[in-house]
């Protein structure tokens, strides 16, 4: 080639047209050249671009003009028929930091279940479109929980209330502002005696402030507490054991064995998240010790009695009995130094059924491990377990292996009872004004305190929320509440970590948070969000250049302050404890006896996200329903009721009766029906309206948990649930392989050996990844079936919701899924024995594309709209893909996804036609193409953040040249990435940091060490597809002496 | 008028003796001259009415997505590619009646031989139908073809959907051709009938695609080589459509579809399905058009005869698809198989097996063979249970294979159902307005088996042995009966 030669312009022809701006610059150019002999208009023009350049001089003519007028208005009269054009317009003033194009993050908090859980916020063009967890966070680590994972959902909710109403009809915020401040001054001359607040469990430093300072003017208003989900018996427990309210944090990483009474720490309880990665910490193996052991006794099966290596199921009234025979056990045995609490247990019976071994070897186990142990009750469970297990801690030395912290909120009493207290003064007309800040008492407080019909006899209500609820509907006046992303606050974790709930957006309707309300109340200073937090932050500490760099930094890293550190190993309050265990254990449930309980639902919590399309879609972990609860029976009750999974089962206690589809769960205990709050809501939008059932009615003030003497009979009709997993067993395959932890110390590459890649030369020669070559592996021992990932991925990857009843026809979307299937316990037991639904172990195994080398996928697409990168990944152009969905049928791991349908236009929010509300377009992942119908999908590897890496390492010169690339032979280039830069979602989200993702070819990432450790396996891997995600097998830890 | 022996198989004849050519012309022909008979017009209506349907189905199956039919995952194929592959294997009886009967100088074939190879012809319309809708995104439909464009993009050549495009494809243009070139000379005689002024549109349309007939002797010669050539084209096609077809499924990895049985397996249950459906039309023709001299026992029994042999192969294949699987010690191989005899779509199955297995073997007896009721129920069996085996292959192979926690069951939607019977539709309208225009039995042909046709048959017996005496209408000068009759 030779150089290019330097361009010049050819001398103008004498004759050229001249071409010229205005009438100076010609003339000034004539002057300049010859004086060209000018014959007509043509040649008036500037010598400045070279021949042969012309402009078009020809004059128009009366047909030109025509035909150009008449095309003219043909294309106009097409352009009428196109999409009506939006317009993009730039920045006047550029937001300082802001790139458009690029993600910004911002640190905020979310509460949990009286957890904060810290915040990295995902935001594009000011939209937060995705949550993460904040590493530097003790309450998060970096990962997230579903319920989290989908609260930006809650954001865009296009049902959200926007307006203030009054008596249904709608009115501005200033017009509320006035209302509220009216009804408070009335409330000055009687020091607020006739006012009430109604408001939930709070964590945030700067709500107790403001409700100290609404003490201090109105001493004679009450704020009330009331949440579905009270951990009140987890409090007065440990008030009971210590004096004090204290939080329990196990230490799950050093236990050795961990005993679960009713406690599903991995999902419901609080702290889950921060719990499921120390648990999945403890369960690694390999590194020269064993993963540690958990068992767990409860009445339905739970996600961690799913984790349990030995499970034992019963009647949450029985959990008590249960506790107590193991205490009195010990006490006989092993001379524990239980004090007065001895003689409270001595001698107690364990619950009918329940073997020997069950508590001779838990407690040998305990007592073995002393120290290293971890006795855990659930929240659910009366204040007399919670004591006893604190007691048992103790005196097994177990403190050691628990942190203790000062709970946040001293003052948490009996929320029913707060509640009752309530309603009894509603009831009797002392309640002039009534202010319930979040939260929807109508819809999930107790049946028997009709708190509907109370909050009526308020002279006047005031309902701060969301949407405008079933409590919303029967208060005065309904004022929406911000979102927490649109609202400034702060929060508390369980370990005293402070944390500032900073907003990514200003609110998008009229909106206040509770915390301004309560600051009118209170009458402080200002009621901006901001100003009353910084305040709460400045309080120990005045204001000035350090305060301004510590609240700045608090904003960046998002922790305010951090943990002051575990308190000293309380004393332990034996009296206390003795007396109260002198109270008589429930009457044992039994045929003639049937008991309820009533547990938070992993999706819909206590029902504040019913409005929620990811949540309701998502199957539950466990029974693989999705839009929907059931009520869980064991085989043999249903046997006995003679019910099917769907036919409709009445529930009557009393005057209380309520109507729910029976599921027949694997591992629930006999004579016990498990219901899930949080559902059936009669007023959650269009999406969320009428899903599920309400088990609200049944529930009782005075047993809000579990309730016997309930009447269980058989309704008559049936209902009909839609899974996205229809079958449980797994047929005796090697598919989520798993070995006892002996069986894996005698055959380490077991699960290689079930699943073997096979040994047949290639016929042709293999594709080389020289650069960097992208992989996955997710540890089945660490993954807890919790489903996050799936959620994060939706949330990412701009995945449609296509409602209740495409799921019925299999067409959910997912492109991640967590597989699960019910296993015999027994050791070299099959899928069909009996126990597997009775007793069953549980297996999980989440399944996206596993990127396969010989992808069979890629061959037969009859256009090329799916093929290989050079980096091993498994691509679809979706403008490509013309739909044949050939491609999915010859997927042997069936994760490919259809658009059967338009889904993001036509499906849960829009019925018919019409787009999806603006709002919910909001959420949605500018990086990713959102699919049409008619088009394939599925895991990309999350390729729009390796590409947002590669570009940041290419930027930054981290890269180096390679050759050798199979499809030209071309050098190309390798990025150089920290482990750990680049995380999918469903990594990012994991709590249990189960999937781990990144550069095979870099020896020493992660992902390439995983990948070499003996319990690796490749699904299907005789299928001879080489999959890029490989699994390494899940290792149970079973206690010999329980097998027997 | 001699009993000449001018059959080929055995000893019967092939037109009721004493026919002459004045009359075979005009029986056939008549059909298209005379008005309709009110059955026609009954049936016909019928069939548009299911067209139409199949234009309602298909609209609104391009206006909201494949989502309407009952596909899903893990069966992202069901009705459509059952359909489809149905229809292709209707369509296989045709060529091989015309094609590979001809080559092999089955004189009987000549009765059928039109009926089948238009029968073909719809049938492959109707199978070339839902390749083209099954598609997510129709609009882009064209992407399987191998169009130039800006980007350089070619179709995947290695994929089966592909090989398919364009073997359907050849095959249709090829019969197509094979059943025009055959239906000149008849095309010409009916031209040449129209004699009145009343009939000069019919006579100018007839004019138009009989290409100039005129009989001549060179004509007739290259018209035989013609035909002698696209029936040797044809033939490999009967084997390669349908083992094309197979390859979607025998490339597969999918257990139940990864076979190697399938080509051979397949063709056979394709003639055997494209008999049965020659048969149950032509049974209904036969009597509504009264062609029992030209469609006679010894075709039907003829005919029975081959459905017995390829119906035995499919039994025989099903059979060895059982023992592969077993033998292979495959247990997802194993379980597929298991599964199609005892889950949840047994019943698909043994209805499959009864109607395709054990329904043909009536016809070990001559009296069920000779027995036109029965021959007519048992093709509709064999119609239907040739439905069912392609249903059975796609969706209980998808329904569950590798992952048991992506096992899935189809429901067909009223779309679905809709769908297929519009198919059914489109291929009944198309067949009864060529049994209306268009002469349905090969007249020029048929006049060939006459004794009539062998003048010298008997006296030059010794003296001819050598040539081809079936080539008949061409031999010794004579004129070619079909173009001189009407002039």
């Amino acid at each position: 080639m030779s150089r290019r030669q330097p361009y010049e312009f050819a001398a103008p022809a004498p004759d050229a047209p001249i071409y010229w701006m205005d009438r100076p610059e010609l003339d000034q150019q004539l002057q300049g050249t010859e004086p060209a002999e000018i014959t007509d208009e043509t040649a008036t023009y500037s010598a400045e671009f070279p021949g042969g350049v012309a402009e078009f001089t020809d004059p128009v003519s009366r047909r030109g003009f025509l035909s150009l007028m008449g095309a003219s208005i043909a294309l106009g009269t097409l352009a009428g028929c196109r999409r009506p054009v939006d317009n993009i317009l730039p920045y006047t003033r550029m937001p300082e930091g802001m790139n458009i194009g690029t993600a910004t993050w911002y640190a905020s908090v979310y509460e949990r279940r009286g957890d904060a859980l810290g915040l990295l916020v995902e935001s594009h063009e000011g939209r937060p479109t995705k949550v993460e967890g904040n590493p530097g966070h003790a309450g998060s680590l970096g990962s997230t929980d579903l319920l989290t994972q989908a609260s930006v959902l809650d954001l865009y909710d296009p049902d959200r209330s926007k307006n203030p109403t009054e008596g249904g009809q709608e009115r501005s915020y200033t017009q509320f502002d006035e209302a509220y401040r009216a009804l408070l001054e009335a409330q000055v001359a009687t020091r607020g005696a006739g006012l009430r607040f109604l408001v939930r469990p709070s964590i945030s430093p700067t709500f107790h402030r403001l409700k100290a300072l609404l003490a201090q003017r109105l001493p004679e208003a009450r704020v009330h507490t009331w949440s579905a989900g009270t951990t009140a018996n987890t409090h007065l427990g440990s008030r009971l054991a210590f004096g004090m309210a204290l939080n329990a944090l196990p230490r799950y990483e050093r236990a050795r064995v961990i005993v679960s009474l009713d406690a599903d720490f991995l999902q419901t309880e609080p702290g889950a998240v921060r719990s499921t990665r120390r648990y999945a910490e403890g369960r690694r193996v390999g590194e020269g010790r064993d993963p540690s052991r958990l068992y767990v006794v409860e009445p339905h099966l739970s996600l961690t009695g799913a984790n349990a290596d030995h499970r034992l199921r019963l009647p949450a009234s029985a959990v008590e009995a249960y506790l107590r025979a193991l205490a009195s056990r010990r006490v006989a045995h092993h001379t524990l130094e239980l004090g007065p609490v001895a003689e409270a247990v001595r001698n107690a019976a364990p619950p009918a059924g329940v073997s020997e071994r069950w508590i001779n070897v838990v407690a040998e186990e305990l007592s073995r491990h002393r120290g290293n142990g971890v006795l855990v009750a659930g929240s659910r469970q009366p204040v007399g377990v919670h004591a006893l297990v604190h007691a048992l801690n103790a005196a097994l030395g177990n403190h050691a292996a628990i942190d203790y912290f000062p709970a946040a909120d001293q003052d948490l009493g009996d929320e029913a009872q707060d509640l009752r207290d309530l309603c009894r003064a509603l009831e009797g007309g002392q309640v002039q004004a009534l202010v319930i800040l979040g939260g929807n008492p109508v819809y999930d407080a107790p049946a028997d305190l009709q708190v509907a019909a109370r909050i009526r006899q308020a002279r006047v209500s005031v309902h701060l929320s969301m949407h405008r609820d079933e409590t919303g509907a029967v208060c005065t006046w309904h004022a929406p509440a911000c979102h927490y992303l649109e609202a400034w606050g702060d929060a508390q974790a369980l370990d005293g970590t402070v944390s500032v709930q900073q907003p990514l957006i200003a609110p998008l309707f009229y909106s206040r948070s509770e915390l301004e309300l309560l600051a009118v109340a209170a009458g402080a200073s200002t009621n901006r969000g901001h100003d009353l937090v910084r305040e709460t932050a400045s309080r120990s500490e005045p204001q000035g250049p350090a305060f301004e760099r510590r609240w700045l930094r608090a904003l960046n890293t998002g922790v305010l302050a951090p943990s002051l550190g575990p308190a000293p190993a309380p004393s332990l309050r034996a009296g206390d404890i003795a007396a109260h265990l002198r109270r008589p254990v429930p009457a044992a449930v039994t045929d003639s006896n049937l008991e309820v309980t009533f547990a938070l639902d992993a999706k819909m919590y206590d029902g504040r996200h019913a409005a929620n399309a990811w949540m309701l879609e998502l199957p539950d972990p466990l029974t693989r329903i999705s839009w929907d609860n059931c009520a869980y029976v064991s085989e043999a009750t249903a046997h006995r009721l003679g019910v099917d999974n769907g036919d409709q089962l009445r529930l009557s206690k009393g005057e209380r009766m309520l109507t729910a589809p029976v599921w027949i769960m694997p591992g629930q205990a006999d004579n016990s029906v498990a219901l899930f709050l949080g559902w059936g809501r009669a007023t959650a939008g269009r999406v969320g309206t009428g899903r599920g059932f309400d088990v609200g009615p049944l529930r009782a003030s005075d047993a809000l948990w579990f309730t016997d003497g309930v009447r269980v009979e058989r309704e008559g009709s049936r209902y009909r649930f839609s899974q996205t997993q229809e079958n449980h067993r797994m047929e005796g395959r090697p598919v989520a392989i798993e070995a006892t932890l002996a069986e894996y110390r005698e055959h380490p590459n077991l699960a290689e050996r079930l699943s073997p890649t096979p040994r047949t030369l290639p016929l042709w020669r293999q594709a080389a990844y020289p650069g960097n070559k992208w992989g996955m592996a997710i540890d089945l021992n660490a993954c807890t079936g919790c489903g996050t990932c799936v959620v994060a991925c939706q949330a990412e990857n701009n995945i449609p919701v296509v409602g209740k009843e495409y799921v019925a026809r299999g067409r959910e979307m997912h492109w991640l899924r967590v597989d699960r299937y019910f296993v015999s316990p027994r050791p070299r037991g099959t899928d069909a024995d009996p126990e597997a639904t009775s007793d069953p172990r549980v297996a999980f195994q989440p399944l996206a594309c596993v990127h396969c080398e010989n992808a069979p996928c890629e061959n037969v697409c009859p256009v090329a709209a799916t093929v290989h990168s050079t980096e091993g990944i498994n691509e679809m152009a979706y403008n490509r893909c013309i739909g044949t969905r050939y491609c999915a049928n010859n997927c042997p791991y069936k994760v490919r996804r259809f658009n059967y349908l338009n889904y993001h236009n036509d499906g849960v929010y829009q019925p018919g036609h019409a787009d999806t509300p603006e709002t919910v377009r909001m959420q949605m992942n500018p990086n990713v193409t959102v699919r049409f119908r008619g088009v394939m999908e599925k895991c990309t590897y999350c390729i729009q953040r390796i590409q947002t890496h590669k570009i940041a390492a290419k930027r930054e010169g981290r890269v180096h040249a390679v050759e050798g690339f199979a499809h030209d032979g071309q050098p190309g280039v390798a990025v150089e990435l920290r482990d750990g830069e680049l995380k999918t979602a469903c990594q990012q989200a994991c709590p249990a940091d189960a999937v781990v993702f990144g550069d095979l070819n870099d020896h020493d990432s992660r992902v390439a060490r995983v990948s070499r450790e003996d319990r690796r396996y490749k699904l299907l891997g005789e299928v001879g597809t080489q999959p890029r995600t490989t699994y390494l097998a899940r290792i149970r830890n079973p206690n010999p002496e329980m097998l027997g | 008028m001699s009993d000449g022996p001018i059959t080929s198989i055995g000893e019967k004849h092939l037109v009721r003796p004493g026919a002459t050519f004045r009359e075979i012309t005009d029986s056939i022909s008549v059909v298209t001259e005379t008005s309709a008979p009110r059955g026609w017009w009954i049936a016909f209506l019928t069939a548009a009415t299911f067209l139409g349907i199949l234009g309602a189905a298909v609209g609104w199956l391009f206006w909201k997505g494949v989502g309407v039919w009952g596909n899903n995952s893990p069966v992202g194929w069901a009705w459509d590619i059952t359909n489809f592959v149905w229809w292709v294997g209707i369509g296989h009886a045709g060529t091989l009646i015309s094609a590979v009967l001809f080559l092999f100088r089955q004189k009987w074939r000549t009765s059928i031989n039109r009926f089948a190879e238009a029968m073909t012809i719809f049938a492959v319309i109707c199978a070339l139908l839902f390749p083209g809708i099954h598609v997510g995104r129709v609009w882009h439909a064209y992407y399987m073809f191998p169009l130039p464009n800006s980007m350089s993009l070619w179709p995947n050549f290695k994929s089966p959907l592909l090989w398919d495009i364009f073997a359907v494809g050849t095959y249709f243009t090829v019969s197509l051709l094979f059943w025009y070139v055959g239906l000149i000379p008849d095309l010409a005689t009916l031209r040449d009938r129209c004699t009145t002024a009343a009939q000069g549109v019919r006579r100018y349309v007839y004019g138009l695609f009989a290409l100039g007939w005129r009989g001549s002797n060179r004509h007739w010669s290259n018209y035989e080589r013609a035909y002698m050539i696209l029936a040797a084209l044809s033939t490999p096609l009967v084997l390669s459509v349908h083992s094309v077809v197979s390859f979607d499924f025998a490339t597969s990895v999918e257990p139940g579809w990864h076979t190697t049985i399938f080509p051979p397996y397949f063709v056979a249950g394709a003639v055997f399905s494209g008999f049965a459906m020659v048969m149950s039309l032509i049974l209904v023709a036969r009597v509504v058009y009264k062609l029992n001299d030209l469609v006679t026992m010894t075709h039907i029994e003829l005919m029975n005869k081959i459905m017995l042999a390829t119906g035995s192969l499919v039994g025989y294949a099903y059979a060895m698809e059982f023992f592969i699987a077993w033998y292979s010690g495959n247990p997802y191989e194993r379980y597929v198989f298991v599964n199609r005899a005892l889950g949840p779509y047994s019943w698909a199955y043994w209805t499959m097996i009864s109607c395709n297995v054990i329904s043909p073997q009536f016809f070990w007896f001559k009296r069920f063979r000779t027995n036109i009721p029965f021959s007519f129920v048992l093709s509709i069996f064999i119609n239907i249970g040739m439905w069912f085996e392609r249903f059975v292959i796609i969706v209980t192979s998808l329904h569950r294979d590798f992952v048991p926690a992506s096992w899935g069951y189809f429901h067909p939607t009223a779309v679905d159902i809709a769908t297929f019977m519009g198919s059914l539709g489109l291929f009944f309208t198309l067949f009864l307005l060529f049994i209306r225009w268009v002469p349905m039995i090969a007249i020029a042909e048929l006049k060939g088996v006459l004794p009539q046709a062998d003048p010298h048959h008997g006296e030059h017996h010794g003296k001819h042995d050598k040539h081809d005496k079936r080539d008949a209408p061409t031999e010794g000068g004579e004129p070619a009966p079909a173009a001189t009759e009407g002039a």
